[in-house]
């Protein structure tokens, strides 16, 4: 728990609050203050919106901690405003609410519109007030009465809401009278100048290898499409690397084995840690090698605890001997197909996956390369950047389709 | 719909934020939190500490200097909106922020942040891909400058390490002979944007930008043109050779959305 201070309309608060509580749960569940609703409780529906610092914001994905030496203005808090007072005679009058669950939100962005701007037209006050989504009135009664009120304030010229002049969100660094977090140590001496320069990665050392991916299928939820590239070496050399799964698991991204595999299975993990999100898929695979051919099948099947997605794949790769500058050469021909199920598996758009799929192609040709030429192989380093990247691609498919999904969901 | 238990920790400076990243590898940012937000209460986004950056003075700073102007990381959309911050491109930034989401997003939701998290779809990479604007990176081996175009990757990839910060966006001034056209294409108003198109004309700097942004990865930058005026009618061809053409809904949106922002430019 973190001790804050802020004042809620008007009247200094002080309150232990959990890191993770966000502003409408605090002023709705410690301080009784329900005239604040909840509806999507990620920043889309509008139904949240208070002041903060005098500028409307979604309490919904603002933290109560954030918000220490803040002021809030909830519904509540606008009683006795003449502004408020006009728009909710106008609601009123035009119908503008029926079940009233967007009310209190849509007042207090119409008041915050008509504060900052006058004379606009309806369909610029729609646009204005887009944020804020209503399910019962179609909006007309809203944009009537918001209509009504602006053609009485007239045309007016924006006042900033704060004097400071703080440019960044409310409520900035002369707010707050306990700062407990920054308790924690005082900040290391820090240098502009660069002290000393970072490291390299092994990765950053590794030439490029180009990769080529071919169109995307989906049937029946199984994804599949092909990749090649080519290395600069004999067959025979890369089929050792690419025969073996322990190499093939050690030059694979994000890829750690628990052992060496047994009787052609083998278990492990593909543990990635990335920025925001950490995710962990472990499970077992199977492979079976044809050395005539020079290809190799490799099946898996993994879950993440975390997300509980779940993702099944087949890997099949075919070396092919070719010529490269004139220098005898492999091509790598590659099929993979798989299926995702659970929260990771929004994998709508084809373009994100095709990316995704040449960049763990270069950064496994790549550290393939790396090893041929007898240079490092992936450290324990890269493989978490690579992971990193990789995992962020993934992630991106997840939260652009959920985020697209969700409103089209809710402005349909 | 309530994120996980995180530890939360407000730096003072710039170097104690570094301090705490460096200790914490999954420790995360907190800016104004308009995607970070809806990230953990989903629980997409499950870090052991946040790192709120909005108390630290020196990010939302503003340097101006006779050929550029650097915005600190943590100035919201609405202060350019509102013109509180000086407008290199004469207008754009300003006409960007103001169609970025809804108001009560763009009061706490910050340039840096929506930088750092590098969604395709959002407004400030593009625009300032178009003004070919430098990120200033803040980390324990000291400050960077990488062009906009080389910071990001691709889609929600950065250059980032996870020790690092974006401190800054240093973006160039156009000339008083600038024009500019930004054109967005979205289902809702404030919605992710399906296509962006941006076009900028500066005789005095001698250059001609095109940027179509809400791609799959990075903003593709048009290049070859050399009049706006005739700029439109290679669109398509350009666009399919930057590798747009997967999808013919996908690129004939972004080809109208570079056309409407043509069009803008030139109406100018």
């Amino acid at each position: 728990m973190t001790r804050i201070s802020l004042s809620v309309n008007g009247r200094p608060t002080s309150a232990d609050v959990a890191p993770r509580t966000h502003l409408a749960d605090f002023l709705r569940e410690q301080l009784l203050l329900t005239g604040t609703h909840l509806g999507c409780e990620h920043g889309i529906c509008g139904a949240c919106t208070v002041e903060i610092d005098g500028e409307i914001a979604r309490s919904c994905i603002t933290y109560a901690v954030a918000c220490d030496g803040a002021r809030v203005r909830t519904i509540e808090g606008f009683d006795d405003d003449p502004m408020m007072t006009r728009l909710r005679q106008a609601f009123t009058q035009e119908h503008a609410l029926q079940c009233g669950y967007c009310t209190p939100g849509m007042l207090i962005a119409a008041r915050d519109l008509l504060r900052r701007k006058g004379g606009l037209g309806r369909n610029e006050i729609r646009i204005e007030m887009s944020g804020n989504l209503c399910r019962c009135t179609g909006y007309t009664g809203i944009i009537n009465a918001i209509g009504a009120v602006m053609a009485e304030t007239g045309v007016r010229q924006h006042a900033p809401a704060s004097k400071s002049g703080w440019r960044g969100p409310a409520p900035g660094p002369e707010a707050g009278t306990c700062d407990a977090a920054e308790l924690k140590g005082p900040p290391h001496a820090y240098q502009d100048a660069p002290a000393q320069t970072r490291p390299l990665s092994a990765a950053s050392t590794r030439r490029p290898i180009k990769v080529t991916v071919g169109r995307l299928e989906t049937i029946e939820g199984r994804t599949s499409l092909t990749q090649s590239f080519v290395l600069p070496y004999q067959r025979d050399a890369v089929w050792r690397i690419l025969s073996n799964p322990v190499e093939v698991a050690g030059c694979m991204p994000g890829m750690v084995l628990d052992g060496p595999p047994l009787d052609g299975r083998a278990t492990g993990r593909m543990e990635v840690r990335l920025g925001p999100i950490v995710a962990s898929f472990a499970g077992e695979g199977t492979y079976e090698r044809f050395d005539e051919d020079h290809r190799q099948v490799i099946e898996g099947k993994g879950s993440d605890r975390r997300s509980g997605s779940r993702a099944s794949g087949r890997v099949e790769y075919q070396l092919l001997s070719t010529t490269l500058d004139g220098a005898g050469a492999t091509e790598v021909q590659t099929r993979i197909s798989y299926v995702l199920t659970g929260p990771l598996a929004q994998f709508s758009r084809s373009g994100l996956v095709r990316d995704l799929v040449a960049r763990i192609g270069e950064m496994f040709a790549e550290a393939v390369d790396a090893r041929l030429s007898g240079k490092h192989g992936p450290s324990a380093r890269t493989t978490h950047l690579s992971a990193f990247r990789l995992m962020l691609r993934i992630i991106t498919a997840r939260i652009l389709a959920r985020f697209r999904s969700f409103q089209k969901k809710i402005s349909h | 719909m309530k994120a996980v238990a995180f530890d939360y920790a407000r730096p003072r400076t710039v170097g104690g934020a570094i301090r705490l990243l460096s200790e914490k590898p999954d420790a995360k940012i907190l800016a104004g939190g308009q995607t970070l937000g809806p990230m953990l209460n989903l629980r997409l986004a499950q870090p052991s500490l946040l790192v709120d950056i909005t108390r630290i003075a020196e990010l939302a700073e503003v340097e101006e200097a006779p050929d550029s102007v650097t915005l600190g990381a943590t100035i919201t959309h609405a202060a350019v909106e509102d013109g509180r911050v000086p407008d290199p491109a004469r207008g754009l930034l300003q006409l960007v922020a103001n169609g970025i989401a809804y108001r009560a997003v763009r009061t706490r939701g910050t340039i840096g942040g929506s930088l750092a998290h590098a969604d395709p779809s959002a407004d400030w990479l593009s625009c300032f891909t178009a003004l070919e604007a430098t990120v200033v990176i803040a980390g324990p081996f000291g400050r960077r400058y990488v062009p906009i175009m080389e910071f990001m990757r691709g889609a929600l990839d950065t250059g980032l390490e996870h020790d690092e910060l974006l401190v800054a966006i240093k973006v160039p001034k156009l000339s008083t002979r600038a024009r500019y056209g930004y054109h967005k294409i979205c289902r809702k108003t404030g919605e992710f944007a399906e296509a962006i198109g941006v076009a900028v004309d500066d005789p005095g700097l001698g250059i001609v930008r095109l940027v179509a942004g809400s791609t799959q990865g990075r903003p593709i930058v048009v290049d070859g043109i050399e009049r706006l005026e005739a700029a439109a009618d290679c669109i398509e061809a350009k666009l399919l050779a930057a590798g747009l053409g997967d999808d013919a809904y996908e690129l004939s949106i972004h080809v109208a959305a570079v056309k409407r922002a043509i069009a803008g430019a030139l109406a100018a």
